[in-house]
């Protein structure tokens, strides 16, 4: 059999805005023409139609996991339907080989009248799967989902959460040779979640190739070995999760950036050490550049700001100015900064600009930095408060 | 609270399985495009049907699940249908008999009723598989799987739904003074010549009706009226000899008539049969015309349903 694999080779896809026909004129011609799937200008733009997906190339060998960033409308789950024969790319071939397990809307063939026994082997079918693997795979499906008590009530009487549940169960157990992934984990409450994610993560560390499209960063960071961040249907950046994410994670509040001053430049900047912190401690931050005059008063020439993958804010910003740092006269300049990672655990990215202060522009920035915080669960909460227990009187 | 802003186990590293093996640019060129033949096209009908045995298997159930699921009479109403029109067509038949003073032979009432159930299942099919792509929205622009299950498997619940009719039928005509002979081995033939027929309209009906929403109430307005264009409350030996000629150009006509002869009449269709009333009724070749209707239709609308699937997603 051959390689499992998913192909885009030079994909566009047109669509419609706005009504399809606007005439009963138009409906008859246009309808006629796409009865006999001969759409006449697959190739050109008509009056309304927009690119949703332009001119996208990728291939998904076993053992890579490809994440799709980008914001709403930019063409991620396009892409997606594309690979999943739901829709037919208006230029180029797309192709995905082996049997493919898609992770979405996963209780989008549920029925409100039937049980949730009834449903599991209904949507199960639905998604390829045969009926004697269900009848095998039944019992870890209920399990996984933790709704056994209710398999045997009508599933309109669910709650969201429960139907999610389930569906996502049922998907769960398919046994994929490539794996689709829409934006399906954020299923049910926190302990369900962590629980689909580690499922998830099992599937896609199987060496299966799998595509995924998720606004949560941070599992895009952890899952994926490639990324790439679309706008408008085109590919922005593509490259490694860091890279992409923080290119996604700049533009989308951007400061406004101006090119070419050439004030401060920033040369290198990296972690001291293993980009891993355990929470409470410090990490430290190393940062080479040149400023070619003597900086008047409005430059920040270093600011730094950390951002939370898991919601893409700021969580810290702090500058040299701020701190009292007295910067170097111009030259070659070697920083270092020292952050205490006061943080819960996830995965965090660290900017370093120049800031113009008067009309508070970038004026130079530095590549985006990721890092992790771990924790032998010694807290839960927003931040690192640094707890001890001392024995004062026995 | 605790797993809140914990990710799983961080530490645990990625397995490298393909080294090397990354996301790059594709470096096979596209296959050019060739349109598939017919030939090619039924066969992956064909392979894709066979290909989802199970999936088709659910949806029949789900669809006679929830047909009499919250019913009180359940798997009776099956029976409603076939019943109302054999009532129906003993009002009229009696009006008709009182006005040329002939009387009402119990032979007709058999007639009718015979033919009130196939009637009943062409109906439903009708019915049903039209609105099957459109009220299955979520599913068609969301989850791939060859769409011709849809209204393949609402026939095939509508067809369990007319089996407990057709033996309650079977068991009536014994009643009603219809006896066996062997010309009842038409009746097989006869249905699955309607099946085919239903099949290759409700592939049709449905998917036009994504195209065209129109087509749903085209289908309510041909129900309601093929009723007086189709022989089923009266024969078509009553509309005279060019009416009756007329009227077996409806491909329903020669099944139901078809099924009356055979059955009530001890009628080989293999042979011409005059009407009561003298004039040649029943040719041969009507059984031909059907299967030709059956068919071809099948084949014409399987194709045109194939070669529109991929286009449903965006037009729904």
């Amino acid at each position: 059999m051959k390689e499992p694999r998913l192909l885009f080779d030079r994909v566009w896809k047109k669509f419609h805005r706005g009504q399809l026909h606007d005439s009963l004129r138009d409906l008859i011609t246009e309808s006629a023409r796409k009865m006999v799937g001969r759409g006449s200008s697959d190739r050109e733009l008509d009056e309304g139609d927009f690119w949703a997906v332009k001119d996208l190339s990728f291939e998904v060998l076993p053992g890579t996991t490809l994440g799709i960033i980008g914001p709403n409308g930019s063409g991620k789950s396009t892409t997606l339907k594309m690979l999943t024969k739901i829709l037919q790319p208006s230029r180029g071939y797309c192709e995905a080989t082996g049997r493919i397990g898609t992770l979405i809307e996963v209780s989008a063939g549920f029925h409100g009248d039937l049980t949730g026994r009834e449903n599991v082997f209904l949507q199960g079918a639905i998604m390829g799967m045969r009926h004697a693997e269900i009848v095998r795979k039944f019992d870890q499906i209920v399990d996984f989902s933790g709704i056994a008590e209710s398999i045997d009530t009508p599933v309109k009487r669910y709650s969201s959460g429960m139907n999610a549940r389930l569906g996502f169960s049922i998907a769960a157990h398919l046994e994929p040779d490539i794996l689709i992934i829409d934006e399906v984990l954020a299923v049910g409450d926190m302990s369900f979640q962590e629980r689909a994610f580690g499922r998830i993560r099992d599937l896609a560390w199987s060496g299966i190739p799998v595509i995924m499209v998720s606004h949560q960063l941070d599992r895009i960071n952890e899952l994926c070995t490639d990324v790439i961040l679309l706008d408008r249907g085109e590919v922005v950046t593509r490259g490694t999760a860091q890279e992409a994410i923080a290119a996604y994670v700049s533009s989308h509040d951007a400061q406004r950036m101006v090119e070419g001053t050439g004030l401060v430049n920033f040369d290198s900047v990296r972690f001291d050490g293993e980009p891993t912190v355990a929470s409470g401690h410090r990490i430290a931050l190393r940062i080479e550049g040149h400023t070619t005059a003597e900086l008047t008063d409005n430059i920040e020439p270093i600011l730094v700001r950390v951002r939370s993958l898991r919601t893409g804010g700021l969580v810290f910003v702090t500058g040299s100015k701020w701190l009292g740092y007295e910067f170097p006269s111009p030259g070659k300049f070697t920083v270092c900064l020292e952050l205490q990672a006061n943080l819960p655990t996830g995965s965090y990215m660290v900017e370093v600009a120049a800031e113009d202060l008067i009309p508070h522009e970038d004026i130079a920035s530095a590549t985006s930095l990721m890092f992790k915080v771990t924790d032998e669960r010694t807290f839960a909460g927003l931040i690192q408060l640094n707890a001890g227990f001392h024995t004062l009187s026995a | 609270m605790e797993q809140i802003l914990t990710t799983p186990e961080a530490g645990i590293e990625r397995p490298k399985r393909h080294s090397g093996a990354t996301v790059r640019n594709p470096q096979t060129a596209p296959p050019p495009e060739v349109r598939p033949t017919i030939l090619q096209d039924l066969r992956e009908i064909v392979f894709d049907i066979r290909n989802c045995r199970d999936l088709i298997y659910q949806l029949t159930l789900r669809d006679i699940r929830i047909r009499y699921k919250q019913a009180v009479f359940g798997f009776a109403w099956a029976l409603i249908l076939p019943m109302a029109v054999v009532l129906a067509g003993l009002a009229v038949r009696y009006a008709i008999a009182f006005y040329s003073g002939r009387g009402l032979a119990q032979g007709q009432i058999a007639g009718m009723a015979i033919k009130a159930v196939p009637w009943a299942f062409f109906v439903g099919c009708i019915n049903t598989t039209t609105p099957s792509l459109t009220s299955s929205i979520s599913l068609v622009t969301k989850i791939y799987f060859p769409r011709e299950v849809l209204p393949l498997s609402a026939i095939l619940a509508q067809t369990i739904d007319s089996l407990i009719g057709g033996v309650i039928v079977t068991i009536a005509l014994g009643f009603l003074g219809a006896t066996m002979s062997a010309y009842v081995l038409w009746v097989p033939v006869l249905l699955a010549l309607l099946w085919i027929l239903s099949l290759a309209f409700g592939l049709m009906l449905s998917c036009a009706n994504i195209f065209f929403r129109d087509v749903k109430y085209l289908v309510q307005v041909f129900l309601t009226f093929g009723i007086f264009v189709t022989p089923v409350m009266l024969d078509a030996t009553m509309y005279g000899p060019v009416g009756s000629r007329i009227m077996m150009l409806n491909p329903v006509a020669p099944i139901l008539e078809g099924l009356r002869l055979s059955v009530i009449r001890h009628h080989n269709l293999l042979h011409e049969l005059n009407a009561p009333a003298g004039f040649l009724f029943w040719r041969p070749w009507y059984l031909a015309y059907v299967a030709a209707w059956a068919i071809g239709g099948l084949v014409v609308s399987a194709l045109v349903f194939h070669r529109s699937e991929r286009r449903f997603a965006e037009l729904v």
